[in-house]
């Protein structure tokens, strides 16, 4: 089968193109880079270069295709330029959307976040739930005009939903700078981990395997129009390292910060902007994310599509030995 | 708080009325949810008695029916609820020409903003008393301090809200009731409001408050007795420059924020393609 996948360099839609490829399918990539070090590269995957906005090019490298996995974004606690951001994550997702219902393909997955659906009070949050915060955060909120777009589609007739993981965690490399297998390999090799006070804020950890297995059974089970948790463990980041200090053998230290310490943080990094040009990690915006509780539940994909979640102990064995591995950097 | 009261709110499926719902709850207040049908307010009922030992009941009418006011005071009634707190949050914002918008948009907009805020003031007066100390909080806008274009009937009908609330504070202080104007400035309410308060100025978009932020100020200003709550210190700034700087240079600076405010823009745009779900394009400023 011919499968259309955007955002290849991604952790994810990397990961994705493999799987499928290994399966016997025909990819056909959109890639920014193809030179891309994080770049997947299979006989079986047809590389097509340019921009997510370039509707010709999206409409070439639909054409054929069957089933379509949307996971291209900008994902980023800052921008300098929002509308970029908005550009690529709206306007995109709608050229894709638009050029999957003109193709007539059968089936589209669309990758949002749980980020989406904001933080959580105590129990985890459901696909049902309220969000309890404002959009402050400009990629939050462009992921949720996109998911607004899917469903505007869906209701239109194309077979199209959405999933929604978590901080995505496990082997593969990762092009992204603060993903969480950034923060792990920190701890292993420089052996501290830095965690918002108190540590007993719960987060939602998902594992690579899971969340592309995640993709392909919503791609052949998910009802048009859905959305779908596909999440993983939710765990304390104090936990969550310490579990990791106990897997590796690693003495590391897990540092509180408290919440003026990352205000602190956020300034200097602004006047580094300012002075260097070098682009934050997060704004001041950004802080109350890190301290907030951000539980979500995957009950409605176990149930209607048979996810399964890896028990966090097992995938951190798998994602420590592949980030101890020497060819990891 | 007494044990059995409950805190009557209106228009509480989206935006601040959530986020003074979830304030409310946190603080362990018993809720009775006002919201328009389709709304989502059984979803948040939900989540709300899901996450805090609370009771929460939901009422689902448009408030701007005629009759809707009465009806709802006689199922309060009819259950033998005793209300401790009344808070008129619902509301129709809105930034637009006076010519181009319909007369059943201001018909709306004036019967939401002004009168059922008046009827249920009034129907849920005697009911108050009874259980004082109690509360009532009147949601006004900073729009009612300033004259501004493409905010004529909104900032009327806030005014009217801000009038009404110290006025009746002065009467019904001394039978147990605080009456308490909230006067926010942009908030990220709806999708809609929240891409409309991101194409302003620098200084304006950095008045933006999130909706939690302004409740737990509201809530805080109103138990301690304030009569006029203005969330967020740059709009404090705002007031205070409003008191030194002469009439005609506050205009300029009015009509200045106002037009940097583009509904045009292209995350507006994006709006029409179906992003979000089409509200009017207005922010509660």
């Amino acid at each position: 089968m011919k499968i259309f996948i955007t955002g290849g360099t991604g952790y994810l839609g990397h990961s994705l193109a493999m799987k499928l490829v290994e399966q016997g399918n025909i990819i056909h990539l959109l890639l920014r880079n193809p030179q891309s070090v994080f770049a997947p590269r299979h006989p079986n995957i047809l590389v097509f270069k340019g921009d997510i906005n370039d509707r010709s090019l999206i409409e070439r490298a639909i054409a054929g295709c069957n089933q379509v996995y949307h996971t291209a974004a900008a994902a980023k606690l800052w921008a300098k330029h929002p509308d970029e951001m908005f550009s690529i994550n709206v306007d995109g997702t709608s050229n894709v959307l638009e050029a999957a219902r003109d193709a007539g393909v059968s089936r589209l997955v669309f990758t949002s976040t749980c980020g989406v659906m904001g933080p959580c009070i105590r129990e985890p949050l459901t696909e049902n739930d309220p969000r309890i915060t404002g959009f402050s955060i400009d990629y939050e909120l462009s992921k949720k005009m996109a998911e607004d777009l899917v469903v505007q589609y869906a209701q239109k007739g194309l077979h199209a939903l959405v999933v929604s993981p978590p901080k995505i965690y496990g082997p593969g490399k990762v092009s992204q700078k603060h993903n969480a297998n950034a923060v792990i390999n920190g701890f292993l090799k420089n052996r501290i981990a830095f965690i918002p006070a108190p540590g007993s804020y719960r987060t939602c950890f998902a594992f690579i395997d899971d969340v592309v297995n995640g993709h392909l059974l919503a791609m052949e089970k998910g009802k048009a129009g859905e959305k779908y948790i596909l999440g993983g463990v939710n765990i304390s980041y104090q936990e969550f390292f310490a579990l990791i200090r106990k897997i590796s053998g690693n003495r590391g230290y897990i540092i509180q910060l408290p919440k003026n310490c990352v205000r602190g943080w956020a300034v200097l990094q602004m006047l580094n902007y300012c002075l260097t040009g070098k682009a934050p990690l997060f704004s001041g915006k950004a802080i109350n994310r890190f301290f907030s509780n951000y539980c979500f539940s995957s009950e409605k994909a176990v149930k209607e599509l048979g996810y399964q979640v890896t028990p966090v102990e097992d995938a951190l064995k798998q994602t420590i030995h592949y980030l101890n591995e020497p060819c990891y950097a | 708080m007494l044990e059995k009261s409950y805190t009557l709110l209106t228009g509480a499926s989206e935006g601040l009325g959530k986020a003074l719902a979830l304030e409310c709850a946190k603080r362990g207040m018993n809720l009775l949810l006002v919201a328009l049908p389709q709304s989502g307010l059984g979803n948040l009922a939900g989540f709300i008695r899901k996450n805090f030992p609370v009771a929460v009941l939901a009422f689902e009418m448009d408030l701007s029916d005629p009759g809707s006011c009465q009806q709802l005071f006689e199922e309060v009634n009819s259950k033998g609820i005793c209300l401790q707190m009344l808070i008129n949050n619902a509301g129709i914002g809105g930034t637009v020409l006076f010519g181009e918008s319909g007369t059943e948009y201001y018909e709306k907009q004036i019967k939401l903003n002004v009168l059922a805020t008046t009827i249920l003031t009034r129907l849920f007066l005697g009911n108050l008393e009874r259980n004082s100390p109690s509360y009532i909080l009147n949601v006004g806008s900073m729009a009612s301090f300033f004259f501004l274009p493409k905010k004529q009937v909104y900032g009327a009908t806030k005014s009217y809200i801000h009038y009404f609330s110290k006025s009746l504070r002065k009467e019904v202080r001394r039978n147990g009731i605080q009456v308490c104007v909230l006067c926010p400035g942009g908030v990220n309410t709806n999708l809609s409001v929240t891409l409309l308060n991101r194409t302003g100025s620098w200084l304006s978009k950095q008045a933006v408050l999130d909706p939690e932020q302004v409740a737990e100020i509201a809530i805080n200003g109103l138990l301690k007795g304030r009569p006029v709550i203005i969330p967020g210190m740059i709009n404090n700034l705002f007031m205070l420059l409003d008191k030194l700087l002469p009439e005609f240079i506050k205009t300029r600076i009015t009509s200045y924020g106002m037009n940097q405010l583009r509904p045009e823009h292209h995350f507006l745009e994006l709006l029409k393609k179906g992003a979000a779900p089409p509200v009017s394009v207005g922010r509660v400023a």
